[in-house]
């Protein structure tokens, strides 16, 4: 007879110090896991339940804010730190993100409303702002044009010392040492410059140039070097409105797209004098901004609450309409991995809206996505919001809003912020892989889904339904 | 063809070691192939001792199927008998230098092969120790003449089992508290030890030693262990109490009256419970609240079983019915005539969710099919009805009938089977309990007496998982309080209980029609209710009447008397003209006289004329 009983050595199933591992066993028998299926939908229930517990997305303001609303900001394209705003009243302040605090004030930067604010595309930390009086102004973020690093020794990756700069001679301003170090005018506005208010600037993201839009239903383009544009497209589509937004496209180097009071959105190829396409929305659109990773494809935001993603080839429809918002759309920006954007709303709310579908690994320009919000982001005290964007890391979000504040937000709101450890971030990979297999289940639908919103918001899309329904 | 012999001559886990190791193999050279085989015996000669002895098992274990080798044997073999007297010289002198050269060719092939076998035999002890492929425990007959029913629990703790083992067999004779119920926590660590007359107390069995033991000073009916073996909750004379593994009293449960079965669902943490009363019972240990409680409606039940594979509670009545239970529906879910005319004595399911065993009054075992809630065959007791049935992890049927305890190997349940596995008697004892330690080959036996525990080879789940909470028998205190807290995370809510344990989550089998087809029922379900509301929110201002006037019918008719139609309208007519009748009438009898004084004296001086 044979026999063989169980026995388990000690080597097996205890550690021998204190210090060892515990011994892991692994039986992958279904029988051993009876309801696996339902324990692993209650694990998911609970994962998602934790991922709106951790969800605080607020960071904090960078400190001091402005005197007036935040009309204007700006992003630095090379380097993470730098930000620049503008107000209402005129004032420029650049920050630092690190720590969040200002680093210089531009008090009577502008005489009037800064309504853009762009980055060069160089490393030396100048920036251009346009005010509504007329006035371009070039600046650079570090003190008197000078840009030091520790680490860079050679003499030629300094920037030039710019000398005999264009300065006009009746520039009144205050001197800072952040400049100005140009300041530029159309020629035809010297006298009456109100006239002809810059609505928007932005910056070739590889050449040493810049464009800008003007009451004057034109565009300009401009070289730094000259105080007066090199080019002018008057009357675009044969239309007096003004142009509102300008936009450089990311790839192609002669192409702008730019939107107009007229309720248009056109393409414009910088070589000819022709405009290559235009489209009429149902309302005016407030800004547009190119997806940095898909450069054919662009996002608008538009007064008709409503925020639009166009592939360039074909204007004639949206690929996708993004809803959500109760009041216009002032302000959005591209996520740097361009996949989502932001949009800062009239409604005194953030939106996230991702152009992929939901768990979704590629992305198609947009047509994946069911165009709902994947984040709403609002506190009590902010006000209207005016102007939107991320950081270069894709982490956070920067807002500038009517109650001067800028406030920094996270860009997923539950994400914690700083290092985790192996066991944390594997832990968390599979409460996010739980929350996406039984995301179509109503319970951990309506938990993932859930965001409480203030009490206008919400009688307002309440509204905004039936009146749909009523449409049908 | 030998290629195909080279490939099937293991069955290791196709890890990708043995992979990358088996093609190296396939195109290298005679030499490479050499070296090769060299480091590799360098390598298994540097490992540690056990893992280099499960190498050389696997290694030896495929020698057989090694074509090659035996070809080669035999290639000798002929050539030694081989008749040379009728060779001629070329010939013997070809055969000589074949011999010499001991047929390089397959040489070359055995090396090839011998290194083959080497890299897999470390593939599959490296496969072992991950996936613990641990196999079961077994009896093997080696001649016709032996049964395994001829082995006795004293030849196997004396000649078979290892010491570690052997130990497990044991007797404790407690008379005075008998008859004893016995259980084991769900990783078989810790028995539980409840004698009727108020003994109770916890071993663990590991080291055989008495954890904790008091006394209740009146009678104990069942017990059971909670979660793990740190609670438990003992059903005495009147109320359930739970007690922590010291024996203090933790709680008093005044609902639960006069108990006489109790299951512990361990993925939901309910405490169903039956007892006198026949009300099934279920209280959420973690909560404290009463879930449900459900009438029965069949008098007193102490035979209660939940099935492992959907927490489905499974009562066995004295009328040999089985009835099927979840907290959610207050009715029955399944109810099964298991055994006509006579009580049923005990029950168990096996751990797929399959089958289930019944012993009823009629001295017969009778196994179910719970897919079709039908029987598959039914063996019979001899020395007394069963008292008591239990089904191992592994499937291996266990019965207690008088004071016999018979077991059945697994394919018992699916066929019928001619003899038991094994046996063993109990004289002058009667079997009061019987259940299979999880994750060992040891059964425990309670009885009048006192306790047993005996072998049963096979009984038990040789593959531990550390991921399934408080199933693994050597938990440290940290990795307990860990398993609670996790377990208590993904409780199961107790709506969750249904036949179909896998129901949540699976896609809906239906077709755009149905679907259509409940969303118009839903919605109009919602209309009627709007209606009802509607309704209601009118009947409760009608409510400040005044009494008697509420009545329907003159609620109606009060409705239906501002209604003009044409039936009205005849109503109305016909009454105006029997007044006119009526008054004409009056006027010819009050005009006897002068009517023209009638015609101008006010009505009140009428009399007076």
């Amino acid at each position: 007879m044979k026999v063989k009983a169980l026995a388990r050595p000690q080597s097996t199933t205890s550690r021998s110090s204190l210090h060892d591992l515990r011994p892991t066993h692994k039986n992958l028998n279904p029988q051993s896991h009876p309801q696996a299926r339902a324990r692993e939908y209650t694990r998911a229930v609970t994962a998602a339940k934790l991922d709106r517990m951790f969800a605080s997305p607020f960071v904090g303001d960078l400190k001091g804010g402005h005197v007036d609303a935040v009309s204007s900001l700006a992003i630095c394209r090379t380097n993470l730190c730098p930000v620049v705003t503008g107000a209402v009243d005129g004032t420029v302040r650049i920050w630092d993100l690190q720590n969040r605090r200002m680093v210089a004030s531009l008090d009577g930067a502008h005489s009037r409303n800064v309504s853009g604010i762009v980055f060069g595309n160089g490393i030396d930390g100048q920036f251009y702002s346009c005010g509504e009086e007329g006035i371009i102004k070039a600046w650079s973020i570090y003190p008197k044009g000078q840009y030091i690093t520790a680490d860079v020794d050679d003499e030629d990756k300094k920037p030039r010392a710019r000398k005999g700069n264009p300065k006009s001679s009746q520039d009144d301003d205050a001197e800072s040492p952040h400049g100005p170090l140009n300041v530029y005018r159309l020629p035809s506005a010297r006298n009456s410059s109100f006239a002809n208010a810059f609505h928007s600037i932005d910056h070739h993201w590889s050449e040493s140039q810049f464009a800008t839009a003007s009451s004057d239903a034109a565009v300009h383009l401009w070289d730094p070097e000259r105080s007066t544009p090199i080019t002018s497209f008057n009357n675009l589509w044969g239309s007096d409105d003004t142009v509102t937004t300008v936009r450089y496209n990311p790839a192609e180097r002669d192409l702008i797209a730019h939107c107009s009071s007229d309720r248009g959105i056109g393409l414009h190829d910088t070589r000819t004098a022709s405009a290559l396409q235009k489209t009429i929305m149902g309302m005016k659109s407030n800004c547009l901004e190119w997806n940095p990773m898909e450069p054919y494809m662009f996002v608008v935001g538009n007064e008709d609450y409503n925020a639009y993603t166009f592939d360039m080839r074909k204007l004639s429809r949206p690929t996708t309409i993004f809803k959500g918002h109760v009041g216009a759309v002032m302000s959005v920006g591209w996520s740097p991995t361009g996949t989502e954007f932001v949009t800062g709303s009239y409604d005194k709310t953030i939106r996230i809206f991702s152009t992929r579908k939901e768990g979704g690994t590629a992305s198609h320009g947009g047509y994946g996505s069911n165009g709902t919000a994947r984040d709403i982001y609002h506190t009590k005290r902010m006000q209207r919001i005016f102007c939107v964007g991320y950081t270069l890391d894709h982490k956070y979000i920067l807002s500038g809003s009517d109650d001067t504040n800028i406030r920094m937000w996270k860009a997923r709101s539950s994400e914690k912020i700083g290092q985790l450890s192996a066991r944390e971030e594997s832990s968390l990979q599979y409460r996010q892989a739980l929350v996406q297999k039984y995301a179509h289940l109503p319970e951990v639908k309506r938990i993932h889904k859930a965001r409480r919103v203030p009490k206008f918001i919400k009688k307002e899309t309440e509204q905004a339904m039936v009146q749909k329904e009523k449409r049908r | 063809m030998s290629k195909s012999i080279s490939q099937s001559d293991e069955a290791p886990p196709p890890s990708k070691k043995t992979k990358m190791a088996s093609d190296l193999t396939l195109g290298a050279t005679h030499n490479q192939i050499l070296e090769q085989r060299k480091s590799l015996k360098k390598q298994i000669h540097s490992l540690p001792r056990d893992q280099k002895s499960k190498v050389l098992s696997h290694f030896h274990g495929s020698e057989r199927t090694d074509m090659s080798k035996q070809r080669l044997r035999n290639l000798r073999e002929d050539d030694k008998h081989q008749d040379t007297s009728n060779m001629s010289d070329i010939q013997r002198h070809t055969l000589d230098k074949r011999k010499r050269r001991q047929n390089p060719a397959l040489q070359r092939q055995m090396h090839r092969r011998e290194t083959k076998r080497l890299q897999n035999a470390v593939a599959a002890a490296d496969a072992e120790e991950i996936l613990h492929t641990h196999t079961t425990g077994l009896v093997e007959v080696e001649t016709d003449m032996e049964r395994t029913l001829q082995l006795t629990q004293q030849q196997l703790k004396n000649d078979h089992l290892q010491e570690g083992v052997a130990r497990n067999i044991f007797d404790l004779e407690l008379k005075e508290y008998s008859p004893y119920k016995l259980r084991y926590d769900r990783s078989g660590r810790f028995s539980l030890l409840a004698g009727a007359a108020g003994h109770v107390s916890i071993i663990d069995q590991h080291s055989l030693a008495l954890t904790s033991e008091f006394f209740v000073n009146e009678t104990v009916r069942d017990a059971c262990f909670l979660h793990n073996g740190s609670m438990m909750a003992v059903a005495q004379e009147k109320n359930v109490f739970v007690y922590d593994d010291k024996g203090v009293e933790i709680h008093r449960m005044d609902g639960h009256r006069r108990v006489m079965g109790m299951e512990f669902l361990p993925y939901h943490w309910l405490l169903a419970t039956i007892g006198h009363s026949g009300q099934l019972q279920y209280q959420d240990t973690s909560t404290g609240a009463l879930v449900s409680q459900h009438r029965t409606k069949m008098g007193p039940c102490g035979v209660i079983r939940q099935n492992p594979f959907n927490s489905v509670v499974h009562l066995g009545h004295t009328n040999g019915t089985v009835t099927l239970w979840s907290p959610s529906s207050s009715e029955y879910l399944v109810k099964l005539l298991c055994h006509k005319g006579s009580p049923v004595t005990s029950l168990a399911m096996d751990r797929s969710g399959r089958y289930m065993v019944t012993g009823g009054g009629d001295s017969k075992v009778k196994v179910w099919d719970l897919r079709m809630y039908k029987e598959v065959h039914s063996y019979n007791t001899y020395g007394g009805a069963p008292t008591c049935v239990d089904i191992s992890q592994t499937g291996i049927l266990g019965i207690g009938h008088g004071c016999h305890t018979t077991f059945w190997r697994p394919e018992a349940l699916r066929l019928k089977m001619k003899e038991p596995y094994m046996k063993h008697q109990l004289s002058g004892k009667g079997v009061e309990s019987l259940r299979f330690r999880p994750f060992e080959d040891v059964c425990g036996i309670g009885h009048t007496m006192g306790i047993s525990s005996i072998v049963i080879p096979g009984s038990g789940e040789p593959n531990l998982d550390s991921m399934e909470h408080f199933t693994n028998p050597y938990m440290d205190n940290k990795q307990r309080r860990e398993a609670e807290v996790r377990s208590l995370l993904e409780k199961l809510s107790p709506e969750m209980i249904a036949l179909d344990p896998d129901a949540i989550g699976s896609v809906e089998e239906s077709n755009l029609i149905q679907r259509r087809q409940r969303m118009r029922d839903v919605a109009e379900e919602a209309d009627a209710r709007k209606v009802e509301e509607m309704e209601a929110l009118k009947n409760k201002k009608e409510k400040k009447r005044m009494r008697g006037r509420s009545k329907i019918a003159k609620k109606l008719a009060r409705k239906h008397k501002n209604i003009i139609d044409d039936n009205m309208l005849k109503l109305k007519e016909l009454r105006e003209k029997e007044k006119a009748e009526r008054e004409a009438e009056r006027a010819g009898v009050g005009g006897d006289g002068d009517s023209d004084a009638d015609d101008e004296t006010p009505s009140a001086l009428k009399r007076f004329f």
